[in-house]
C-alpha cells in the first residue's frame, strides 16, 4: 500500500509539472503580455519597461520559467499584480471558501441522490422512478448559470426568502454564520451533481440486486433493509466514490459559474478576475491548485476503492 | 399506510413543487419585483431628509478597492481606488462638473485658488483654515509639502509620473508659512492647464504621523509602501487611521469590500448625512444585476441594453441615470502598420470613414441612448460642431475624387499617386480599400457598434474585417510601435472603448495623448501643427487655445471618433439624494442622505 502511494505520489508530481510548464507557455504566449492591461491605458513606456523589467518578462520564457521553478519550490507563488496580495495568501483566503462551498454541495448531493438513487432502482418503472428520471434528466441538462438565474428569480425576487448574494465574509464561520445566504448557492451547485449522482446510484444498485450474493443473503432470510444497507449499497457506492474523486475539476468549473453569479468570493471568482485581468501569477497559483485537488482527487478515489472493495486491497 | 404512502409521495410532491417553483421562475424571467417601498422620484435631491442611515453602494465589475496610500504605484491608479482616497485624504482641489465642462472652484477645495504670478512661473497657494486631521491636528503646508517630497523622491514608483510633468515641472517648493506655500515652476504654464491637470494631484499627507521623525523622503516612501501592501490592515493600521477627508474607515475587506463612517474631527463644509457607506465590489455586472433586482444595493448599475426597460427598475422604487465620464471614445488607427499605414495616413480617406460612421444612430440604436457621439478630441460639450456627421455621400464623394472606383462592389484605386486627385503616397493601383479592426469583446454594445460600422463601410464598398480579442489582448496589442516592430504588424485599427477609450484630467488636453510620441498616442500619429497647438493649451494663457487645439484635431481625425458610453448607467434609490455623479469618477457620498419614505426614516 506504501508503495502504491510513493508510485501515485511521484506520478502526480510529474503531472502537476507538466500543468505548470503549460500552463506558463500558454499564458506567456498570449499577445500584448500583461503589462498595458495591469498598467492601464495612460502607462508610459518606461512604466512599462520597468513593469517587465520587475516581472522579468524581458528575459528568456526558459529562464522565466526556471526562475518561477525556483520561487515555487519555495513555496513562493507570487504576488498579484491586481490585488495587493500574495498569491499564497489569496489561495489560503479563497480555498477555504470555495471547498466550504463544494463541500456542502457535495454533502447536500449525496445525502439526496443516494435515497433517491436507491429509491429509483427499488420501484423502478414505477411512477416515482420515471418521474425522477425526468427531474434528473432535466437537472443535468439545465446550465447552472440558467438553473441559478430561476432560483434567484424565484426565491430571491420573488418570494424573498433568500438574498441573492452569498455570504461576503472573510472567514469561514462567517460565511456559515449566514447560513441563508448561502442556501442559494448551495442548491444551484448541488442539483446537478444530485441528478448526476443519483443516476449512477440508481444503476448500481440495479446491478447489484442481480448480483448471486444478493440472492444468497436474501435466502438467508435476511431482511430487505439489511440486505440494502449491507451489501448493495456498500458495494454501489464504489461507483460514486470513483465519480467523487473524478468530478473535482467539473465541479470547480461549475462552481467559478456560481461564485461568478452569487458574488461568492472563492476561488472560481478568483480564477475568473485573473483571467480578466491578465494577472497570471494568479492564475498559475490557482491552476496549480485545481492540478493538485483533481490529482488528489483521483488518488482519493484509489483509496476509497481499496477500503469500499476487499478484492482491490488485497490486490494492491 | 399512511406513512408508507406519505414516504412514497413525499418526493413526488417535493418534486412538483419544485418544478412548479422553477416554472414560476422561468416565467417572470422578464417580470418585475415587489413593489412595496417604492416613493415617487423626486429626482436627485429634494424630500424631506432623514439624518443617518447606510447606503450601499455597488462597485463596477473587478473594481476591488485595493490600494489606500494616496501615492499609486504600477496597477494602483484606478478610480475605483482613488474615488476611495480621496474621501479619506482629499486632494487640495477637486474638479466638478459645471455646464459642459468642469470647474476647480469648487467649496470642498482644501485651498484657496491658486495665485500664477511672474508670467505664470511662479504659484501660490493658500490653503483654507479650518482642515485638520482627525487627530485634531492642523492640515499644513508642511503636509503638501511632505506628499511633493515623496513623489519628487520616488517619481520611478509613482504611476503617476509621466516625464516633464510633476514633479520634473517644480523647480522649487517653498513653505512661506502654515497655510501658504509657492511653487517654483521650470517655465510659464496656462494656469487652467496647470490647475486642472497638475495641482489637481497636490495632496495633503499627515506628516506629523507618517514621517514624525523628519526621515528621509524614500525611507519614509518605502515604509509607506510596506504598510500599503498590507490590505488585510488597511482597517486596523494606526497609519491610515489618521485621516483628514470627510470619512474614514470602519472595515476594509480582503474581497474588497469598504465600509466608511463619518470622520467627526472633519472641518470642510460639506460633512456627511449618513452613518456609513458601504462600497461592495462585485466581480460580474451578472451578480451585481441579481442584487440590485433583489434589492440589495441602494446605488447599482445596469446594462446599457437594460435602459430600455427602465420602467421596471422605477415600479421598484429606483431611479435611472447614465453617468457620463469625462471622456472620449474612439477607434485607434494604427498609421505605422506596414500596409494599412499608407491608406490611413490619407486625411480625405480617414475623413471618408468619419463620414460613414453613424454616431447618433449608434448611440440611440446599440446604446439605447446612454452613450453621446463623440466629435473630437475633447468631450463633446466642449466642441461646438461636429466637423463630420454621418454623410455617406460625402464619404463616396472624397474618395471618388480621390482615385478610388468601384469593381465587383469594392473600392480600388484607380489612380495611385501622390496628386491632389490621387489615392496617395504608398498606395499602388488596383489595391482595395480593406482594413482590419482589433476590437475588444466581452460586450453586447460594442460588438453591435462594431458590425454597425462594419455594414457602413461594406455599403460604400470598403472591407472591414473584425477581429473580437479580450480587452486585455487588444490593450496589450494597440501600442505605440515602429513599422519594423512585429507588433507594428499585429493590428490596424484598435478599439477598446466599451466604457469610454480615455478619460482626461480636468483639462481635456492632448499632451498624452495625440502629441508626437505622447505614451498613450498608440496609433503613431504626428502633425507638427497639433504638437504646436497641444503646446500652446499646455504654456500659453491664451483662452482660445484649448478650442483651436480641438477644432484642428477634430479635422484632422487621428482617430476614428465613435460613441461615447456613459461611465455606467446607474440605478439609484428614489429615496437616496444627493447623488451627483461626477464625470471625473470621483465620488461624494457626505452629499448623501436618505429622504423620508411613507412617513419613517430609514
Amino acid at each position: 500500500m506504501i508503495r502504491f502511494l510513493a508510485k501515485r505520489l511521484a506520478q502526480a508530481a510529474v503531472v502537476l509539472l507538466l500543468v505548470s510548464v503549460i500552463v506558463f507557455v500558454l499564458l506567456h504566449l498570449l499577445p500584448g503580455g500583461p503589462a498595458r492591461a495591469i498598467l492601464g491605458v495612460k502607462a508610459t513606456p518606461e512604466a512599462v519597461a520597468h513593469f517587465n523589467h520587475q516581472q522579468g518578462y524581458d528575459r528568456s520564457l526558459p529562464q522565466q520559467y526556471v526562475m518561477y521553478l525556483g520561487r515555487l519550490l519555495t513555496g513562493d507563488l507570487g504576488a498579484s499584480y491586481k490585488l495587493n496580495q500574495s498569491v499564497t495568501s489569496l489561495l489560503g483566503e479563497r480555498l477555504p471558501k470555495s471547498a466550504l462551498l463544494a463541500g456542502l454541495s457535495i454533502a447536500l448531493a449525496a445525502a439526496l441522490a443516494v435515497p433517491l438513487g436507491v429509491l429509483q432502482a427499488v420501484r423502478r418503472g414505477g411512477a416515482a422512478d420515471h418521474l425522477l428520471t425526468g427531474a434528473a434528466f432535466l437537472a443535468y441538462a439545465t446550465p447552472v448559470f440558467f438553473l441559478g438565474l430561476v432560483l434567484i428569480l424565484v426565491f430571491s425576487q420573488q418570494l424573498q426568502i433568500f438574498p441573492a448574494e452569498a455570504p461576503q465574509a472573510d472567514t469561514v464561520g462567517g460565511l456559515l454564520a449566514d447560513a441563508p445566504a448561502l442556501v442559494l448557492p448551495v442548491v444551484t451547485t448541488a442539483l446537478g451533481i444530485i441528478a448526476a449522482f443519483s443516476r449512477y446510484m440508481r444503476s448500481a444498485v440495479l446491478d447489484n440486486l442481480e448480483e448471486d450474493y444478493v440472492r444468497t443473503a436474501r435466502a438467508k432470510g435476511q431482511s430487505n433493509a439489511r440486505v440494502m444497507a449491507r451489501h448493495v449499497l456498500r458495494n454501489a457506492l464504489i461507483p460514486l466514490a470513483t465519480l467523487l474523486g473524478l468530478y473535482l475539476p467539473t465541479l470547480f468549473s461549475g462552481l467559478l459559474v456560481v461564485e461568478s453569479m452569487f458574488n461568492y468570493p472563492g476561488m472560481g471568482l478568483l480564477f475568473w478576475n485573473a483571467a480578466q485581468g491578465s494577472d497570471f501569477p494568479v492564475l498559475l497559483g490557482v491552476t496549480l491548485v485545481v492540478g493538485v485537488a483533481t490529482v488528489l482527487g483521483s488518488l482519493i478515489t484509489d483509496i476509497a476503492y481499496a477500503v469500499l472493495d476487499p478484492r482491490i486491497r488485497s490486490v494492491s | 399506510m399512511g406513512p408508507r404512502s406519505t414516504r412514497r409521495r413525499g418526493p413526488v410532491h417535493a418534486l412538483l413543487g419544485a418544478l412548479a417553483a422553477l416554472l414560476l421562475g422561468a416565467a417572470t424571467l422578464t417580470g418585475c419585483g415587489p413593489e412595496d417601498g417604492a416613493v415617487t422620484s423626486l429626482g436627485t435631491t429634494g424630500g424631506t431628509r432623514v439624518e443617518g442611515g447606510t447606503a450601499t453602494m455597488a462597485l463596477p465589475p473587478a473594481a476591488t478597492p485595493n490600494w489606500i496610500f494616496p501615492i499609486g504605484t504600477a496597477g494602483y491608479l484606478a478610480s475605483y481606488n482613488n474615488a476611495v482616497q480621496d474621501l479619506l485624504y482629499p486632494p487640495l482641489y477637486t474638479a466638478e462638473k459645471e455646464g459642459a465642462g468642469l470647474t476647480m472652484d469648487s467649496p470642498r477645495n482644501l485651498a484657496e485658488q491658486p495665485r500664477y504670478s511672474d508670467r505664470n512661473t511662479t504659484v501660490t497657494i493658500a490653503l483654507k483654515k479650518g482642515y485638520r486631521w482627525s487627530d485634531g491636528t492642523p492640515v499644513t503646508s508642511r503636509d503638501v509639502e511632505f506628499w511633493y517630497d515623496l513623489i519628487k523622491h520616488d517619481k520611478e514608483e509613482w504611476a503617476g509620473y509621466s516625464p516633464g510633468l510633476l514633479p520634473d515641472n517644480v523647480k522649487k517648493f517653498e513653505v512661506l508659512d502654515d497655510h501658504t506655500f509657492r511653487l517654483r515652476l521650470d517655465r510659464p504654464y496656462n494656469p487652467a492647464w496647470f490647475t486642472g491637470n497638475q495641482l489637481q494631484d497636490f495632496t495633503p499627507l499627515p506628516k506629523h504621523a507618517w514621517n514624525p521623525h523628519d526621515e528621509n523622503p524614500k525611507k519614509v516612501f518605502a515604509r509607506l509602501l510596506e504598510h500599503a501592501g498590507k490590505l488585510s490592515e488597511f482597517a486596523t493600521d494606526p497609519l491610515w487611521k489618521t485621516v483628514s477627508g470627510p470619512w474614514r474607515i470602519e472595515k476594509w475587506t480582503t474581497s474588497g469590500q469598504v465600509s466608511l463612517i463619518p470622520n467627526k474631527q472633519y472641518g470642510g463644509p460639506d460633512t456627511p448625512h449618513l452613518d456609513r457607506v458601504v462600497l461592495k465590489p462585485f466581480t460580474t455586472a451578472d451578480s451585481e444585476f441579481n442584487v440590485l433586482r433583489a434589492g440589495g444595493v441602494d446605488y447599482g448599475y445596469i446594462p446599457p441594453s437594460v435602459t430600455a426597460r427602465s420602467a421596471s427598475f422605477e415600479k421598484l422604487g429606483y431611479r435611472v441615470d447614465p453617468w457620463e465620464g469625462w471622456a472620449i471614445t474612439y477607434i485607434v488607427l494604427n498609421f505605422n502598420h506596414p500596409t494599412a499605414g499608407p491608406l490611413l495616413r490619407q486625411t480625405y480617406l480617414r475623413r471618408a470613414l468619419q463620414h460613414l460612421i453613424d454616431q447618433r444612430a449608434i448611440s440611440d440604436v446599440v446604446w439605447h441612448g446612454s452613450a453621446e457621439p463623440t466629435r473630437g478630441p475633447v468631450p463633446a460639450g466642449q466642441l461646438d460642431r461636429d466637423p463630420f456627421p454621418y454623410d455617406p455621400k460625402k464619404a463616396e464623394a472624397l474618395l471618388t475624387a480621390h482615385g478610388w472606383q468601384r469593381t465587383d462592389g469594392r473600392l480600388r484605386c484607380a489612380r495611385p499617386g501622390t496628386g491632389p486627385d490621387r489615392c496617395g503616397k504608398d498606395i499602388t493601383a488596383g489595391q482595395p480599400l480593406r482594413l482590419e479592426l482589433l476590437s475588444q469583446s466581452g460586450s453586447t454594445e460594442t460588438s453591435n457598434t462594431v458590425q454597425e460600422i462594419k455594414s457602413a463601410l461594406e455599403k460604400a464598398g470598403i472591407t472591414l474585417d473584425i477581429r473580437q480579442q479580450p480587452l486585455n489582448t487588444v490593450l496589450g496589442t494597440t501600442v505605440p510601435c515602429k513599422t519594423t516592430e512585429p507588433v507594428c504588424s499585429a493590428w490596424q485599427l484598435g478599439f477598446f472603448g466599451t466604457q469610454g477609450s480615455w478619460y482626461f484630467p480636468t483639462v481635456a488636453s492632448g499632451e498624452s495623448l495625440f502629441a508626437t510620441g505622447a505614451p498613450s498616442n498608440m496609433g503613431n500619429w504626428s502633425d507638427p501643427k497639433a504638437d504646436e497647438l497641444i503646446r500652446k493649451t499646455e504654456y500659453s494663457d491664451d483662452p482660445s487655445a484649448m478650442r483651436d487645439y480641438a477644432r484642428y484635431t477634430a479635422d484632422q481625425v487621428p482617430v476614428l471618433w465613435t460613441p461615447n458610453p456613459a461611465y455606467q448607467v446607474s440605478v439609484i434609490r428614489n429615496d437616496l439624494r444627493g447623488i451627483d455623479q461626477n464625470p471625473t469618477l470621483s465620488l461624494a457620498p457626505q452629499d448623501w442622505y436618505f429622504v423620508k419614505k411613507g412617513g419613517t426614516g430609514r
